[in-house]
């Protein structure tokens, strides 16, 4: 019998203090290339620093992160491998869209062509990112971080600032590009759109995992009705879940 | 990549204004320059004599620099850390460093474009320095160029600290804070040189960049001195890329930034080793005699120069800009020793016989003196030799007296407050619009 590597992205065991605090414990998650991982939780439930920790932005008590089976040790792997998207990121107000759509194209011209007319960029080549809305410079970070051909995207609530409208045309360009075979690990507080773009769900409370799966074996698991919303899901795995100690 | 990072930086209000209160600090010194010079110039109209001491390098070039260091000093750092901090204020250090895949040449980027806006005060000096020629002042190109050679060195190593502090801390405020501090560091280093009783802070002199700015401003290209500023800015980008490794935690960033440090003092201390300096000035004029020069470059054995005179001594300025730095031209093997800096209680050397007198070593002989005279010294040193002094003349250097009064002064005020810092106000604002344009 011959063994195979392990294929995709591993969390293994983080573990993140934070003041002597244990903000992660013992977080562990695969992420394939094509899966969506979307991770949810309660406000300090440790989801921004779980992605943190995967590029290597917070120090680790214990774990590693994995990809096809290679630790990861230094910040050239880690780039190699990731792209990612802080919360909060916004692109500097000095630097025009134009800067950015010709830096995308120099990957895959089709594919960013593609991408920046369904972002809405194209039409706001000229401008630069300090007059636009909050919206339009989301969607210039998220434009870098979907041409960027890096095998996973590490992104922190891509979606929480989007109408339902940019909202679909979104979810329906994460699935195109996990469709390319990029493996994408997000955080999101709304459920549905946690709903809409996972293939498998990590929920963090207090930082563990209660549950990661799919949204049916998270119904299962949660014994709630098969029609059941993951809000739904989510509230009933909270409930039974008893706190964390710190 | 370098088209985003030069964006952020010549797409900025802040660059240009500061470009422009920095070019109202290069145009104060220039004003006051001027003044100065006109004033003398008035009085030595009819001697030809009093008017070879009328030099612009030292009366109109180097006020103007002064000013210039000022400007650099203050704005280079802001600029150099805006550029890096402004991507942890707004939350995308991370994603740019993973982006890139290189630190090293996202740190590269990130103070190249720094650099461009340090330029800004550098070009106002230029700027300045054409108006002074127009005005039919003399400027003699070669020299000036070593000048300002110098400052943009500065300007660049200055900007590399603020890359660096950036690196380091959290965000544009810590940054700004940090590379300043850097900057008064320097500073209270060139305090020091005046006073006995800071002595003990004399090694730190080596490093300042005021140390190795004074040749540059003397029409001297200075090798070492040029290195010093090379391998400092190198070194200091190096410790900025430790910064920005977001993965080294701990023991392995102590490590990491031990190793820096090592780097920047390596990399200054060596490269300033590096000999040669060659006098551009017009007729020589901060070199011996030529004859003489030529002679001591070939005397035999190591020449030494052990000088009792304290840091407030007078004489030993006088010493220091009159002799050493010539004779460093002719023979940068000198090495000067200043025993009263290496007393532990400053001030009691002036109460010692010894005090005044001046050892001069060439090879195994020695004589000794209390004069402080060029001649005096330079034929004590061929004495040693066995020789007689050489040819001691010098071409002669006119000087250039020059009278700017009227409307010609008139012009320079409204150039200097007015016309410069508003051309980049307006340039500012021409690139910094922020008029939505979309099609």
């Amino acid at each position: 019998m011959t063994k195979t590597r392990p294929s995709g992205l591993e969390l293994r065991g983080l573990t993140v203090l934070r003041g002597g605090r244990r903000v992660l414990h013992k977080v562990s998650v695969g992420v394939r290339p094509g899966e969506t991982v979307v991770v949810v939780g309660p406000n300090g439930a440790g989801k921004t620093t779980l992605l943190e920790a995967t590029i290597g932005a917070v120090p680790l008590a214990a774990g590693d992160v994995a990809v096809d089976g290679e630790r990861l040790r230094g910040l050239a792997p880690r780039a190699r491998a990731f792209h990612f998207l802080a919360a909060e990121g916004e692109p500097p107000s000095e630097v025009r869209v134009a800067t950015l759509l010709d830096r995308g194209r120099r990957v895959d011209p089709q594919v960013a062509v593609d991408i920046e007319t369904r972002l809405g960029l194209t039409a706001l080549r000229d401008a630069p990112a300090g007059t636009l809305s909050r919206g339009e410079r989301r969607r210039m970070l998220l434009y870098e971080a979907l041409v960027s051909a890096k095998p996973y995207l590490i992104l922190d609530e891509p979606t929480g600032v989007f109408d339902p409208l940019q909202l679909v045309g979104m979810i329906s360009l994460f699935r195109e590009c996990a469709g390319r075979g990029t493996g994408l690990l997000l955080s999101v507080h709304q459920m549905s759109d946690a709903e809409a773009l996972a293939s498998r769900i990590l929920i963090l409370g207090a930082g563990r995992v209660l549950a990661c799966d799919t949204i049916e074996g998270l119904r299962i698991r949660a014994g709630v009705m098969p029609a059941a919303s993951l809000q739904e899901v989510f509230l009933a795995l909270l409930r039974e879940e008893p706190r964390a100690p710190a | 990549m370098l088209r985003r990072e030069l964006a952020l930086v010549l797409r900025a209000r802040v660059t240009w204004f500061s470009g422009a209160a920095a070019a109202l600090l290069v145009g104060h010194g220039f004003v006051l320059a001027i003044d100065l010079f006109t004033a003398g110039s008035r009085s030595v109209a009819a001697s030809a004599l009093m008017s070879r001491e009328f030099d612009p390098l030292l009366g109109v070039v180097r006020p103007t620099l002064g000013g210039l260091y000022l400007a650099l000093s203050l704005f280079g750092p802001l600029l150099g850390a805006r550029c890096l901090a402004v991507e942890k204020d707004r939350r995308t250090f991370h994603t740019l460093v993973l982006a890139t895949g290189s630190v090293p040449r996202l740190v590269a980027r990130k103070w190249l474009s720094g650099c461009a806006g340090v330029l800004l005060p550098w070009a106002a000096a230029v700027g300045l320095l054409l108006l002074w020629r127009a005005l039919g002042g003399h400027l003699q190109v070669r020299e000036t160029i070593a000048a300002l050679t110098g400052y943009l060195l500065y300007g660049l190593f200055a900007t590399s600290l603020g890359v660096a502090a950036a690196a380091f801390t959290r965000g544009f405020a810590q940054a700004a804070t940090t590379a300043l501090l850097a900057v008064a560091l320097t500073w209270a280093i060139d305090a020091s040189e005046g006073f006995s009783a800071l002595a003990w802070l004399g090694g730190a002199a080596a490093w300042s960049p005021t140390t190795y700015l004074r040749a540059f401003e003397q029409g001297i290209f200075d090798i070492g001195a040029c290195g010093w500023f090379c391998g400092a800015t190198i070194g200091t980008l190096v410790l900025a890329c430790v910064g920005c490794r977001f993965d080294l935690r701990g023991g392995r960033r102590g490590i990491a930034v031990g190793l820096g440090v090592v780097v920047l003092i390596v990399a200054s201390a060596s490269m300033r080793a590096v000999p040669g300096a060659w006098d551009l000035t017009e007729s020589a004029r901060r070199s011996l005699p030529p004859a003489a020069a030529a002679e001591l470059r070939q005397l035999p054995g190591t020449m030494e120069i052990v000088a009792n005179l304290d840091r407030e001594d007078s004489r030993r300025r006088q010493l220091e800009s009159d002799l050493l730095a010539k004779l460093r031209l002719a023979r940068p093997d000198l090495r000067v020793r200043w025993p009263p800096d290496e007393r532990n209680a400053p001030g009691a050397f002036s109460q010692d016989e010894a005090y005044g007198r001046i050892v001069i070593r060439l090879g195994e002989r020695s004589l000794e003196t209390t004069s402080t005279s060029r001649r005096e010294l330079t034929t004590l040193i061929f004495q040693l030799a066995g020789k007689a002094l050489p040819d001691w003349s010098q071409p002669e250097y006119p000087g250039y007296p020059l009278v700017v009064e009227g409307r010609s002064r008139q012009l320079v005020l409204v150039a200097c407050y007015l016309v410069l810092p508003l051309t980049f106000v307006v340039l500012g604002l021409l690139l910094t619009s922020t008029r939505r344009k979309t099609r």
